[in-house]
Parts: C-alpha cells; structure tokens; sequence
C-alpha cells in the first residue's frame, strides 16, 4: 500500500515496488491491501499494537496461505521490520505471481522428494 | 531424511540467528526440553541440525512467546501456534509460517533438521491441494 492520491476523490496508490498505479478499491468493491501485478505492499499498519505505523517499509509477499474457506491469502514480510502480515488476495491479483509463489517451496524441497511415494 | 546440502550464502541481510532457549544462557534452565503443546510429544531441545528449536518436529505445531523480535520472549499470550504454510528464502531456505490461533499473530521460523519431512510437504502442498484458487486459475488460462 503506498501514498494515497490526495487530489482525486478516486483514491489510487502507487505500488512500492512496480510503480503501478492502482486503484485502492477492487472492481467487487473490497479495499485493496496489495499491488494487484507484483503482490507487493506497505507496511501501514502495526499487527502487533494495533492501529497504524510509522515504518511504511515495503512488505514483500512471501508465501501463499489457506484459509479453512479454501480462499487464498498471501502473507507479506517487511523488508524494513520483519513484521509478518497476510491478506486475502483479490480477483485481479496476478494469477501467474500467486501460482509461482504457490508452487515455489515444492521446487525448492531442503530434502529430495524421490524419497516420498504417494501423500 | 537426509538433507540436500546448501552452500550456506546467506544473503547477510536478515537479522542474526535467534536465540531460544539455549542451554547455558544467563536466565534460560540448562534443560530447554519441552512438551508439545499439540500432540505432546517430549522434544528434547538440541538434536543434529537443529541450532535453536522453537517448534515440535513432528507437527510442527510451536507456542506464542515471542513478542517483535524472534527469540525475546517478551510476549504474554502463551497461544498454540499452527504451521500456516511454508515461504522460502532467497538462498532457498524453507522458514515455516506460524500463526497463533489465541491472537492470530504471525511469525516465521527456520525448519529443522529432524523436522518431520512428510508434515513439512503435505503444508507446502496445501494450497494445491485444499485452495480454491489453483483450479480457478488453471480454467483461465
Ligand atoms: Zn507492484
Ligand atoms: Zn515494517
Ligand atoms: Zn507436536
Ligand atoms: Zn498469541
């Protein structure tokens, strides 16, 4: 999440990472947490105290999770704290992005899969 | 398990190596043996490839005690922590996601060598197996 237009009624931000300019609302209405092309976010609100933050470092997403709904959220880590957030992805979030990350700790095993038969 | 050996390039960016319960440090017992809060399995702290234990090897399952920064302690909750999912590092490292079912708070902690292997895929796969949005996107494409 990054500065919200100040001028425009339309609020948009502009991605941390990508340069994007997006619109703080989905198209379903829900408020964005996150750059719909890069995944990437702004650390604004403090998880541990509540409320806001002044750290606004970029979070970066770093893994997909499941909800028991079966709904994805993608949790981001701050590059500048370490504060750990997740939230749920939106309709027009990358497809490919979150995909990628879904599938990159299976590509990446510390110990060699041949080992396993069937789950 | 035996693990696939990493040439350890740590990219020197993350914070220095937690310190959890060591055996020795001033205020921690000698004996950081701990019984899962989970499936209450005796862990015993010190096992190969495992510097700083903070959760149980076989669920994965570890508690709420650390407040902002790995390792300090300093948090009240006392929550069970689940293994939410996996993330891996630049150098390849896999940390496992844990989040406190009391407060819902989220922390990130390095697997270990004896962690249960077969645990540690079935979480990675989670999200292809249970998500709905894998077949979602494979129809859009
Ligand atoms: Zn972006
Ligand atoms: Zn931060
Ligand atoms: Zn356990
Ligand atoms: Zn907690």
């Amino acid at each position: 999440m990054s500065n919200p237009s100040n001028s425009l009624k339309i609020s948009t931000f502009v991605c941390t990472w990508c340069d994007l300019t997006v619109s703080a609302f989905a198209a379903d209405g829900t408020r964005r947490n996150h750059c719909p092309s890069c995944l990437h976010s702004r650390h604004v609100l403090d998880q541990v105290e509540g409320g806001p933050t002044d750290c606004l470092g970029r979070m970066s997403p770093i893994a997909i999770a499941v909800l028991r709904t079966g709904d994805w959220m993608v949790v981001h880590r701050c590059v500048r704290c370490d504060e750990l957030t997740s939230n749920p992805v939106c309709k027009d979030d990358n497809q490919l992005i979150l995909m990628r990350m879904a599938v990159r700790p299976l590509a990446q095993t510390p110990f060699p899969l041949e080992a396993f038969g069937t789950l | 398990m035996p693990r696939r050996n990493r040439s350890d390039g740590r990219d020197g960016t993350r914070r220095p190596q937690r310190h959890k319960g060591v055996p020795g440090d001033r205020g921690v017992p000698r004996t950081g043996d701990f019984r899962c809060v989970q499936c209450r399995l005796d862990v015993p702290v010190t096992a190969p490839g495992t510097a700083h234990r903070n959760h149980c090897p076989n669920c994965l399952a570890s508690l709420h005690v650390d407040r902002r920064v790995p390792g300090d302690r300093a948090s009240d909750c006392r929550g069970r922590m689940e293994a939410l999912s996996v993330s891996v590092r630049p150098d390849g490292e896999w940390l496992i996601v844990h989040q406190c079912l009391t407060c819902g708070e989220l922390s990130a902690n390095r697997i270990a060598g004896d962690d249960n292997a077969l645990v540690l895929v079935r979480l990675a796969l989670r999200p292809l197996r249970d998500g709905s949005v894998p077949g979602r996107i494979l129809l859009a494409l």
